[in-house]
């Protein structure tokens, strides 16, 4: 299966639940945000990562 | 994004890196099954509403030890030096680090907020919460709360794609209402009219719509993906909603032209009816088209929960004719649904076909289909061939 990618890649924002996170651009502070791990459901925060660098992919199976 | 794994295994072996996924697929199994089949072990995280607010993927985003992003494409070749082996500063732009650790949100204080205060952002965030963190059986509840929340603000796209995606995981579970696809598809589709640029939403319409507008089949890979776990003598990740059908059909640019027309098997309508012991449920993907597009129709059969009859497999599956609408097609005249190996059974069948509306449809095209089946009693064991008559109404914006 070759990855695809979207063409697309403008964000919006996003008003406010309970793991929210606002796209930052460049040199801003990433928002912090929870939510489910999927191998084990339990919760995960950006949060749990302060301190080391993270590379966050976002990306779907398709 | 395999290129990522490939290019950052050694940073996260020596420690210098964290490699964080998030998906927002519908079915997290599917994922994980992706995830097992391309040995991905770092954690990911599964976001099925989008709280991250999100328009498009993939998005890959380097962030420093002070949670700062310092790129927003950064260069695989050159990530080494420019970031991996960097000291950053903590000079962020914006607000100051929120170092709250990962926790569940607390359905009480939610649910209090929303019924206090009443207004579309509470209901949405209880919603929220449910729908990430309850378990199956709380569906309904964040159906209800999402109701509200699109009830108090029409306007709010995000709520309105997160009804849809409650509505679809209760559809998937025990607890399935009769019109729950249904609505998830028209929920996608308001929360769509109001963002059309919105490809997280879009993506969730066209993995169950019509191959005239499916960008990639989506879920083409599951079979391989399984065979290839097995050849290593694992277990593939169990999936409980199978992908099939839409999910896993490919693209097309027109419909294909059968080799040989198939006949009409009950041309003259004589074959009985079915007096109730089947329900046919009709959904098309998207709900609404222009003039001239196509939908993907659903069709999905049922045996009646108090019914006293079961599929016989010993005979012709279960077949669908249709009737294409005058001016526009269909992407075949007959189709069949598949039926299991034991002799008989009781579970859903569907089939799928796709309708291209004419290029001046207005209000609602209907075409009209319909079922053949063989059902046996339970009682006696009387087996006979049955028809349902099924119109498809497809809505023209």
């Amino acid at each position: 299966m070759a990855h695809r990618t979207l063409s697309a890649l403008a964000l919006v924002a996003c008003a406010a639940g309970p793991a929210v996170a606002v796209p930052p651009a460049v040199g801003e502070r990433h928002p912090n945000f929870t939510l489910p791990e999927l191998a084990t459901g339990k919760p995960k925060a950006l949060a749990d990562f302060r301190g080391k660098k993270v590379l966050l992919i976002q990306f779907a199976s398709w | 994004m395999p290129v990522w794994h490939d290019t950052t295994k050694q940073f996260v072996k020596d420690g210098k890196l964290v490699l964080l996924g998030v998906t927002q697929e519908q079915h997290p199994e599917r994922c994980r099954l992706f995830a097992q089949w391309k040995g991905f072990e770092w954690p990911i995280l599964h976001d099925p509403i989008n709280v991250l607010g999100s328009s498009a993927v993939p998005i890959v985003l380097a962030i420093d030890e002070h949670g700062i992003v310092r790129s927003a494409r950064p260069n695989p070749k050159t990530f080494e030096a420019d970031f991996v082996n960097k000291t950053f500063a903590d000079d962020a732009k914006n607000a100051a680090a929120d170092p709250t650790p990962a926790h569940p949100p607390r359905f009480d204080a939610l649910k209090a907020a929303a019924e206090n205060g009443a207004s579309a952002p509470a209901w949405r965030a209880y919603g929220d919460a449910l729908a990430l963190w309850g378990e199956e059986a709380r569906a309904s509840d964040a159906v209800a709360a999402y109701q509200k929340a699109v009830a108090l603000d029409p306007k709010d796209g995000a709520a309105w794609f997160r009804l849809g995606t409650a509505l679809r995981r209760r559809y998937d579970a025990p607890a399935r209402a009769a019109d729950d696809f249904r609505a998830a598809v028209a929920a996608w589709g308001t929360a769509l009219d109001l963002d059309p640029n919105q490809y997280i939403w879009r993506r969730r319409i066209q993995q169950y719509g019509p191959r005239l507008d499916k960008p990639y089949p989506f879920y083409d890979w599951v079979p391989e993906a399984e065979a290839a776990i097995r050849a290593r003598g694992e277990k593939p990740v169990p999936l409980p909603v199978h992908p099939d059908g839409a999910e896993i059909a490919k693209p097309a640019k027109a419909f294909a032209g059968a080799p040989g027309a198939p006949a009409n098997p009950d041309p003259n309508g004589k074959i009985a009816r079915d007096p109730g012991a089947v329900a046919c449920e009709v959904v098309t993907v998207p709900a609404a088209v222009k003039p001239g597009d196509s939908v993907r129709v659903h069709l999905t059969f049922r045996l009646a929960p108090k019914g006293t009859a079961h599929w016989n497999n010993e005979a012709e599956p279960l077949r669908v004719w249709i009737d294409p609408p005058d001016g526009g097609a269909t992407s075949a005249r007959l189709v069949e649904a598949e039926k299991p190996a034991a002799a008989t059974s009781s579970e859903a069948r569907a089939v799928g076909f796709e309708v291209q509306v004419p290029k001046d449809a207005k209000g609602t095209v209907r075409v009209p289909a319909y079922a053949l089946y063989h059902l046996c009693d339970d009682d006696g064991g009387r087996c006979r061939l049955v028809r349902l008559d099924v119109t498809v109404e497809v809505r023209v914006k």
